[in-house]
């Protein structure tokens, strides 16, 4: 099976006034396609920051980092950006949803980033709300949701464009149990239909569903 | 979709999107007021001088017309000197003084305007006829009012007068035959036009062959700025001026207006980008989390900047009619004020709506407005997305 | 032709001459009895025709008619009059009775002035003179100010409505931004309204903001107002030659715009600030 993460040695070090604080001190992870991965520990282990780095929207100090074949680890911003577009899928564990929007529109906006045409965007909207189970709520803009049916909407949202990966940051972690139960399966589902997905989760329910978990401690992998 | 964002950002927010149009809206108006001050007056005048299609004007030597009470020496023969030149179509040579009219109980004083009246340029006959003898005058509606006179009348008119001896100098009894309106002269100046002749033969000796001012029509295509040199090399006695010139000498005694235009409307220009800035700076201030989203998603950091671009674009659009509107009925408000000014010709405007001072106030705010948007904007759309989405996690 | 016109009528043939005599084509009249009669000219003159006292130079009514040799006695420098102000025209003073020669004038004058003691004095000889004159009248000094400066009465009238134009703007202005700056913290008001603080402290405090905001921003623009008044005066004191001061900063000027400021603020802060506590703190939370 090819590697979609290849990540070697990374290093992630912040700067807080005088004193240089490690987050990740050469971390090394491959996931293979089609995998499903769980990244688990302590907070302050880094594991969110190991997920920034994965979804190119932070860059490491140090070590080098593939996704889906392309080296990721010294892109321009316009270059992350566009990466970021069309081969990762993000969910936030605060589902940051556009407010004014429907849920649909939600939807819409990484396909129309991406320069599809109005029909076909509506369409390929339409099609992951109704995988998700939420084509009867299309209209309704985010307030007028609950919190496991913005999930769903993110959930779509991410998987707009075809993602290579996909990305969860804490996905139940503002959710009740029953809709957290709802959200195990939903991801369950994703990855039997092929998706790659690396979740960070506290959540015990959750890294048991994954195929492989990876444990963290001050800022390395430790199992 | 971006606009569908930008315009949901300004209704949730009501009472701010109001204000910020009402902003962009007095500064749209003042702009446009002062951008019609500053070339208003100019236009104006320069209207008010080709009126009449006289386009040089001799004054005595060191004056401007009707600036002091000097006159010009040999009047007569100058004029033929200029009349016999092949570009000047005609001369009209016009004598300044003052008609001073006894009535039962009272004196009534005129300004008074010695002219050729078949080639005169100083008033618009409204209603009669132009003096054809010596013994008629014409006069306008302030002093036909003030005398209780009308058209037909005859009236005894005085050149002089001495209040110490209560004596009336170069009296003669004149035929009211026209009402005119004055070209150069305030509404409510009391003025009557009669011929040159006859309001030099009331001055007396000392007003022969004197005119206060000639006025010079050329024939069309003739090089005006050529002609002035000509005559004004030929004839030492008097000052040539153009009506550039004239104009030049008007801006520059009305330069503090203009200056204060510019002032004004630099201050306006200002005052309106700084809303904007603030404007833009807390709605994207108050969005950062969603920002980074739209980044984190896939979202290009120009078309981030866009959307809050668009928001500001959308006062603007909506402001600047309002603006247009608000700066027009100011604008007749300060040049109602402005009208007062003691002697100003009846038919200056300070504040001249132009479409170009239009076009070109709204344009420069427009521009401004978009400026002041994209420094906050692209600093938004630019911070480390890891940070503040973790930032906006905690808040 | 008034006296005054004829200052301002008056050519002067510029014949710097030494001793000997001028070699201009124009003829001087002959002296009056006694030697060069003296003059003095503005200092505007002195600079644009590079005289200096003590130099010569032909007098006439008219260009081109004969005038009189007189010698500069002096340099007088303009009075601050507005009515001068972007008039290009240059003045001299001679003695009267020699500007009535230069003129034809007779023994006439245009008008008197006339110092008295105190006002009660001043009124006392208005009556006598008034009483007395003939065919001419006497007016206090101000009250013909009054009447000869109309023209900056709608100067002050326009730069009012400016001024007028300005504070509201400013309002607006004030207004608009106390609100965005009041609702950039309605997640702090939230808290503050969730832990206890009633309404009444956080709109005091708010208010107390915008009063520190207001009184610092006033004493700037006083700063500034008197830099600009300072810049306005040079520039067109320069411009116009004139030693006239354009604008004064007095000390109402300077309470008026710090109170007026004082106000709006505190009323742009108040009205703000009411409308943050009036909305729900969980609906300022987002929620």
């Amino acid at each position: 099976m090819s590697a979609i993460v290849d990540a070697r040695g990374l290093v992630r070090e912040y700067r807080m006034g005088d004193e240089i604080v490690p987050a990740l001190r050469g971390v090394s992870l491959t996931v293979d396609a089609g995998e499903y991965v769980a990244i688990v520990g302590p907070s302050g282990c880094g594991k969110s920051t190991l997920l920034n780095l994965l979804g190119v929207i932070d860059r490491p100090t140090s070590g080098e980092l593939s996704i889906a074949g392309e080296r990721v680890d010294r892109l321009s911003d316009g270059r992350a950006t566009e990466f970021r577009l069309r081969r990762i899928g993000f969910v936030f564990q605060r589902f940051y949803l556009m407010q004014a929007l429907t849920a649909r529109e939600n939807v819409e906006l990484p396909l129309a980033e991406a320069g599809l045409a109005g029909t076909e965007r509506r369409d390929r909207a339409l099609e992951l709300l109704d995988y998700v189970g939420l084509r009867r709520r299309e209209r309704h803009r985010p307030s007028q949701l609950s919190g496991g049916e913005q999930q769903r909407v993110a959930i779509a949202r991410a998987l707009a464009n075809r993602p290579a990966l996909l990305l969860a940051d804490e996905p139940t972690g503002e959710l009740d149990a029953r809709t957290g139960a709802e959200m195990i399966g939903l991801f369950e589902r994703l990855n039997a239909d092929g998706t790659t997905i690396v979740v960070v989760t506290h959540d015990e329910d959750l890294a048991r569903a994954a195929k492989r978990v990876v444990h963290m401690r001050d800022g390395e992998i430790v199992g | 979709m971006i606009g569908a964002l930008a315009l949901a950002s300004l209704v949730r927010h009501r009472a701010r999107t109001v204000l910020a149009i009402l902003g962009v809206a007095v500064s749209a108006a003042m702009l446009l007021d002062m951008v019609m001050l500053s070339s208003g007056m100019r236009e104006s005048f320069r209207s008010l001088l080709l009126a009449q299609g006289f386009q040089l004007r001799l004054s005595p030597k060191g004056t401007l017309p009707f600036d002091t009470e000097a006159t010009i020496r040999s009047a007569d023969s100058i004029a033929a000197i200029i009349r016999a030149r092949p570009t000047v179509l005609s001369v009209s040579p016009v004598l300044g003084g003052q008609l001073h009219f006894p009535l039962a109980a009272s004196m009534v004083n005129a300004t008074a305007l010695g002219v050729e009246p078949a080639v005169q340029g100083d008033y618009e006959l409204v209603d009669g006829r132009q003096p054809s003898a010596p013994d008629e005058l014409v006069a306008n509606e302030a002093l036909l009012r003030a005398l209780g006179r009308t058209i037909g009348d005859t009236v005894s008119a005085a050149s002089g007068y001495d209040p110490q001896l209560r004596t009336l100098a170069g009296q003669r009894v004149l035929r009211i035959v026209g009402r005119v309106r004055f070209i150069y002269l305030a509404l409510d100046q009391r003025a009557a036009a009669l011929p040159i002749g006859t309001l030099r033969a009331m001055n007396g000796p000392q007003s022969e062959g004197r005119a206060s001012l000639e006025m010079v029509r050329l024939r069309p295509g003739a090089d005006v700025e050529r002609e002035r040199a000509a005559l004004a090399a030929s004839l030492r006695t008097v000052t040539v001026i153009s009506t550039s010139e004239a104009l030049k000498q008007v801006d520059e005694r009305l330069s503090y207006f203009r200056q204060l235009a510019v002032i004004l409307g630099a201050v306006s220009l200002t005052v309106g980008f700084l809303l904007v800035t603030t404007l833009v700076t807390v709605s994207v201030n108050e969005r950062i989390g969603e920002i980074s989203v739209m980044r984190a998603i896939g979202v290009h950091r120009w078309r981030v900047v866009a959307q809050i671009l668009l928001e500001s674009t959308m006062i603007m659009l909506v402001a600047a009619p309002a603006g247009l509107v608000l700066g027009l009925v100011t604008a007749r408000w300060l040049n109602s004020i402005l009208a007062r000014f003691p002697g100003l010709p009846e038919r200056i405007d300070f504040f001249l709506f132009q479409p170009s001072a239009a076009w070109t106030a709204l344009g420069l705010l427009a521009l401004s407005g978009i400026l002041a948007g994209v420094y906050p904007s692209w600093r938004g759309a630019s911070l480390p997305i890891a940070t503040t989405l973790r930032q906006e996690a905690v808040g | 032709m008034s006296i005054r016109t004829a200052l301002l009528l008056i050519l002067v043939a510029l014949r710097a001459t030494n001793a000997q005599a001028p070699t201009s084509p124009i003829a001087p009249r002959s002296a009056a009895p006694g030697g060069t009669r003296s003059i003095a000219i503005d200092s505007r003159l002195a600079a644009d025709a590079k005289l200096r006292v003590g130099d010569r130079v032909v007098v006439s009514s008219e260009p081109g008619v004969a005038g009189d040799t007189v010698v500069i006695a002096g340099i007088v420098q303009r009075s601050a009059d507005p009515a001068e102000v972007a008039r290009a025209e240059y003045r001299i003073r001679l003695h009267l009775d020699h500007l009535q020669g230069l003129l034809g004038y007779g023994d006439r004058v245009d008008r008197f002035a006339v110092r008295t003691r105190d006002a009660r004095s001043a009124r006392e000889a208005i009556s006598r003179i008034d009483a007395a004159a003939y065919g001419f009248r006497a007016h206090r000094s101000a009250d013909v100010a009054v009447e000869t400066s109309k023209t900056f009465a709608v100067v002050s009238r326009f730069h009012r409505a400016i001024g007028v134009i300005t504070i509201v703007a400013s309002a607006i202005f004030l207004l608009c931004i106390m609100l965005l700056k009041v609702d950039e913290r309605r997640r702090d008001v939230a808290a503050l309204r969730l832990i206890g603080c009633s309404a009444r402290t956080i709109v005091g405090s708010v208010v107390l903001e915008a009063a520190a905001i207001a009184v610092l921003g006033s004493l700037a623009g006083v700063a500034v107002g008197g830099a600009a008044s300072w810049i306005v005066n040079q520039h067109y004191q320069a411009v116009y030659r004139t030693p006239l001061r354009f604008s004064i900063v007095t000390g109402d000027i300077v309470l008026l715009a710090v109170a007026l400021s004082l106000v709006l603020g505190l009323a742009a802060g108040w009205l703000a600030a009411r409308r943050l506590v009036r909305t729900p703190p969980l609906a300022l939370f987002g929620r």
